[in-house]
């Protein structure tokens, strides 16, 4: 029975903990410019995270080394520290604009300046790193994220045109109006949204800290294979209300209450109250799980003790590594930027870097040495290669799509 | 120049200092990661004269951390007095992990975590409990 719990648990807060700010505003965005042209791609971007993260899960498992570990000793040093770096500004980009969905979701809750809402925002983040433990933590705002099924229960409350989106879906093509550079740009950044490398980082630093061992692979492959894929329905529902709602209107999605527009349309208030309480917890849960995979990263590369297992002054510039980035995270915020536009930028980002952290985690999955008779199956490995494949190729066409797109203005 | 001596037999285990112990973590008697293993230090062969044969092969004298890592990726060489070193004889086991038979805590390689924790974080409120 208890296993049982813990299997539900783990899906429900997979689920929740899939989508963050990155996926709320970029599906939103896709959905009201291109309808559900693009769901393909998010299909695509599950299935990825699924193999990744499921991998990642077990090296760290069996071995007890988590990602970023392996990353620098299996690229070296020089490699190691270019996707240290990358990393490493990208979440700190994905962490401001975490904070400020945040900010920006407690404004539409009570009408305060999401300026003054951002130091409060990252000073609860900074608490709950500091005092709650990990599975309290996970479990609590996972649970809350789930709320945000409200997105797909709006799909079904707004009578849509069902043979239309099924057609969107279905037999993609470029919208009229839009161009295909647009259409591949969001492509790219639909798939570097799913596939953000913190969530491998996070997963894998996560089975460290609750001392996963080999008899719980069995229990995160199914949290993994059944919670990102339900995940991955909400972000498609997201894309949904906005292709049924904002699309027809020729609203472009630029703001979080756009995002939530269609869910109000659906349902109302208390609809609205649901998908308040959702964004909150979906994009606190991604605060929380950026700025500890920033003090993953480091601290793994370097060597330093980490883990929320440990009590703070036993893993010091741990601590104070998470601390200063979400310090600096609040100087970006301060200069008034605009969230959702940290946002869309740090998801193309993703991409960018996403084969430097995905190609060891291939390679040491493999190692016997690490593995030992858990070694990657040859189906692993071939689903492994080809979608090595389809990450370098996003990877290396993110920057020139941006460029050419002028970042799918 | 030379065809080299096959390499003597050994009984024991064989690392491969680039690959079994170069960048691979360094763990404590008690688990708690020490530092990455940033380069070695081996003892002193002379540079720029020709070895006499029969000269015993040098050895690893010790771990690297600290400043070496950057000249180790940027190139140079920090000056000796600036490597923290981890004496090979505290090393206990190679595996996965380099695992020391010490504790880290008392190294020279973990002064700037002394220094963080009792400067910094142990005057947070909470700093010095465990999470709830």
């Amino acid at each position: 029975m208890k296993r049982l719990l813990g299997v539900a648990l783990g899906i429900l807060t997979a689920i929740g903990g899939f989508v963050d700010i990155g996926d709320l505003v970029t599906n939103a965005v896709v959905g009201s410019r291109f309808g559900l042209s693009l769901v393909w791609v998010v299909v695509v971007g599950v299935i990825g995270i699924c193999l990744f993260a499921q991998m990642s899960g077990r090296v760290a498992a069996v071995s007890g080394r988590a990602t970023f570990e392996i990353i620098r000793e299996r690229l070296g040093p020089r490699a190691g520290l270019a996707n240290l770096a990358a990393s490493f500004l990208i979440n700190l980009l994905t962490l401001t604009a975490e904070v400020g969905g945040v900010a920006l979701a407690l404004q539409l809750a009570s009408s305060v300046e999401p300026t003054l809402w951002v130091p409060v925002a990252a000073f609860a983040v900074w608490l709950v790193i500091w005092r709650v433990k990990f599975s309290v933590m996970e479990n609590v705002t996972g649970l809350l994220g789930l709320t945000l099924i409200v997105f797909a229960v709006a799909v079904f409350l707004l009578h849509p045109d069902w043979a239309e989106l099924a057609g969107q879906a279905m037999a993609p093509s470029v919208p009229a109006g839009e161009t295909g550079g647009a259409y591949w740009y969001y492509a790219v950044a639909l798939f570097g949204a799913a596939m953000t490398p913190y969530e491998v980082f996070f997963f894998s630093s996560g089975a460290v800290e609750e001392k996963w061992t080999r008899k719980d692979i069995s229990q995160s492959r199914l949290n993994v294979v059944i919670g990102f894929p339900l995940g991955g329905i909400l972000s498609i529902s997201i894309a949904a209300c906005a292709a049924i709602v904002l699309m027809p209107r020729g609203i472009e999605v630029t703001t979080l209450s756009q995002v939530v527009q269609p869910v109000v349309e659906a349902g109302g208030k208390l609809a609205l109250a649901f998908v308040l309480v959702g964004v909150v917890a979906a994009t606190f849960g991604a605060a929380l799980e950026t700025t500890l995979s920033s003090g993953y990263t480091l601290a793994q590369f370097f060597g330093w003790s980490w883990g929320k297992f440990r009590r703070p002054a036993q893993a010091a510039r741990f601590h104070i590594a998470m601390i200063v980035c979400l310090l600096i995270g609040l100087g970006i915020l301060a200069t008034g930027v605009d969230p959702i536009l940290v946002t869309e930028y740090s998801v193309v980002f993703s991409a960018v870097a996403l084969p430097l952290t995905y190609i060891p985690i291939l390679i040491v999955a493999n190692d016997k040495q690490y593995m030992g008779r858990d070694v990657n199956g040859r189906l692993t490995n071939a689903f492994g290669m080809i979608y090595l494949v389809i990450i370098v190729v996003a990877a290396v066409a993110a920057i020139p799509l941006m460029i050419v797109t002028g970042a799918g203005a | 120049m030379t065809e080299l001596d096959p390499a003597p037999e050994y009984h024991g285990q064989v690392l491969d200092a680039e690959l079994n112990l170069l960048d691979r973590q360094v763990l404590d008697v008690d688990e708690v990661p020490v530092t990455v293993v940033d380069d070695l230090e081996l003892s002193d062969v002379p540079w720029g004269e020709p070895i006499p044969p029969g000269t015993p092969a040098p050895v690893i004298t010790a771990l690297l951390s600290g400043p070496v890592l950057g000249t180790r990726i940027f190139g140079g060489r920090p000056p000796a007095s600036r490597l923290h070193r981890i004496a090979w004889r505290h090393v206990a086991d190679v595996g996965i992990v380099v695992r020391l038979g010490i504790r880290g805590g008392e190294l020279d390689v973990t002064w700037v975590e002394r220094w963080v924790r009792d400067h910094i974080i142990a005057h947070i409120p909470g700093g010095r409990h465990d999470p709830e």
